[in-house]
């Protein structure tokens, strides 16, 4: 039995973590390596005579090759990063202060229908983006937002605010009310008690849920290539951007991007490990 | 402590909140429906009235047919896979009790990542001459088929990438449930003698099973709406792929048919939220069963 699950559990490792190996390697090889016709796995220190060889030199050409402009772009792959860095922090410092003050009200008050109302922010995610799209790019031409970090920075915000209040009521819900009815005591008003008890009491939930927001701007796609699709790219939208790009695909670049803007998520993934089942469960299931 | 004091109090901490969610939310969705009687086009200002002319063509179209029984394909294929391969490395990962902290946030990596990069790169491992994937069945001397060209594969691949993101997440909450489950249970089992298929079919499966229904409804709903990987492979014109979110796209963004778009967008909505409100009545159920 437990030679069985041993295969299996080497088995689905090769299959999860393979690509990212891939990737990996991809990013030190020069374009010819990338997309030889035999397969160049190894490092190696000399060039190999035989073009069939497994070895390739590795080098860091692709990642100096970030700051170039490809056919078919506007700015170089660093620009992009700036603008998903911009959009994402700040739209997730909104998203959670908002979250967590509408959590708060959930959580303390007396609210008509506060389990529909939940339910509504909650079903806000399931919608597809695409759906809401076409009358979100009018709204946008009126107010001039399309290709502005502005546009996909409020959009952004209003489409992790479901994923913010039910992390955010989690947290929220286990703080005990005996704080604030102390600080009542002393004269606090609820907006004192909001940001002097609550606030700091949940900091660790406010980071937990803020990774969890970064993240999924971070990724995001399919608003941000309708919207901003010439200016203010974030760096999905650039990427599949170089699709059907004249020159061909720079891969050992696209590689070297791609796992310069995966390797933070990796990193807040592993920091964030022990919430993960609460965050990707909209704190549904808590551990 | 009464928890009602004050009205306005309340609304301030919620309200933010709520009239952001109505504004760019449930505003856009009814101007959606407006719009679905026009002949809008992304192009140009003017519309004018045009009935129910949008909704025949939707429901004439044979590309909509085809694109909600290929949506439903990818979804049935891409969660049973997910649930099936997550699943079976959760109980494997039971026999790895120390190793496995580690192992396990390294596996669940790929659920994290963006699906548009990511499943560009993937466009290199499954090239049909230059990727890995076939050089590596070449020098096992397997057929090596043509991943992302031939029309009987490209499909298979999109569930395969999808496959690749996602089992992460399945086997996530797989490990949350077994957890879950008392030991006690096991240890009476064992006296009772019952054996081990007994054990998984009377005890575990029965235990775990609101959290793989908690998961594949959170999958569900999330593996209907496939865009990201769809454009990433192979573009929203591909006939042998194009899922209901990249027909919408083609419609509204490529033919420039806002109007007609709308329409299309107007009935996937009311597809996805029939489907999400079952399913968050359903959530209610898990939650209580799980907490």
């Amino acid at each position: 039995m437990k030679i069985l699950q041993g295969a299996v559990v080497v088995l689905y490792a090769l299959f999860a973590l393979l690509p990212l190996l891939w990737l990996g390697i991809t990013s030190i090889k020069d374009r010819d390596a990338a997309i030889s016709p035999h397969a160049k796995v190894i490092p190696v220190l000399t060039a190999p005579n035989d073009p069939t060889s497994v070895g390739f030199v590795p080098q860091l050409d692709a990642f100096r090759g970030l700051s170039e402009v490809h056919a078919g772009a506007h700015a170089s792959f660093w620009e992009h990063v700036t603008s998903s860095v911009v959009i994402g922090f700040v739209s997730t410092a909104a998203s959670v202060l908002l979250g967590a003050a509408c959590a708060y009200g959930f959580s303390r008050y007396r609210i008509g229908g506060a389990k529909d109302w939940l339910f509504f922010i909650l079903s806000t995610r399931f919608m597809p983006p695409l759906a809401v799209v076409i009358p979100v790019l009018l709204m946008y031409r009126k107010l001039e937002l399309p290709g502005t970090h502005l546009g996909l920075i409020i959009l952004y915000t209003v489409f992790n605010l479901s994923l913010s209040v039910w992390l955010m009521k989690g947290f929220i819900d286990e703080i005990p009310k005996a704080f604030e009815e102390a600080a009542f005591v002393d004269g606090y008003t609820r907006f004192d008690a909001f940001w002097r008890i609550i606030v700091p009491q949940s900091a660790t939930g406010m980071a937990v849920t803020g990774v969890f927001c970064l993240i999924s701007a971070w990724n995001e796609y399919g608003f941000a290539m309708t919207l901003n699709s010439s200016s203010a790219v974030t760096v999905p939208a650039y990427f599949a951007g170089l699709q059907g790009n004249i020159e061909g695909m720079p891969w050992p670049q696209v590689a070297a991007g791609a796992l310069v803007f995966v390797a933070p998520v990796a990193v807040l993934t592993f920091l964030v490990r022990k919430h993960l089942l609460r965050g990707v469960t909209f704190g549904t299931i808590k551990q | 402590m009464e928890r009602s004091r004050g009205g306005l109090g309340r609304f301030a901490f919620v309200g933010p909140t709520l009239v952001l969610l109505i504004a760019f939310n449930l505003f856009p969705l009814l101007y959606n429906v407006v719009l679905s009687f026009t002949n809008a086009e992304l192009v140009g200002d003017g519309w004018k009235w045009i009935g129910g002319r949008n909704y025949e063509r939707v429901f004439t179209d044979a590309r909509f047919g085809a694109a909600v029984r290929r949506t439903a394909w990818f979804v049935f294929c891409a969660v049973g896979l997910e649930l099936g391969i997550g699943f079976a490395t959760a109980l494997a990962l039971q026999a790895f009790t120390r190793v496995r902290a580690v192992l396990v946030t390294a596996l669940l990596i790929p659920m994290m990542l963006s699906p548009a990069v990511m499943g560009l790169f993937w466009n290199l491992i499954l090239n049909g001459n230059h990727g890995i994937t076939n050089q590596t069945l070449d020098a096992l001397s397997l057929p090596q088929p043509q991943w992302l060209t031939d029309r009987e594969w490209k499909l298979f691949s999109v569930i395969l990438i999808d496959v690749w993101m996602w089992t992460p997440f399945l086997m996530l909450i797989s490990m949350a449930g077994l957890a879950a489950i008392p030991k006690t249970l096991y240890e009476a089992a064992e006296v009772d003698r019952a054996s081990r298929w007994t054990v998984f079919r009377r005890v575990t499966l029965p235990l775990v099973a609101p959290y793989l229904g908690l998961a594949v409804l959170l999958r569900f709903t999330d593996a209907l709406k496939q865009f990201d990987l769809v454009m990433a492979t192979q573009g929203p014109n591909d006939t042998s792929t194009q899922t209901l979110s990249t027909l919408l796209y083609q419609v509204t963004f490529r033919d420039g048919k806002v109007g007609l778009g709308s329409a299309y967008a107007c009935v996937i909505l009311v597809l996805v939220i029939a489907l999400a409100t079952v399913f968050t009545r359903y959530l209610e159920t898990i939650q209580r069963r799980t907490a």
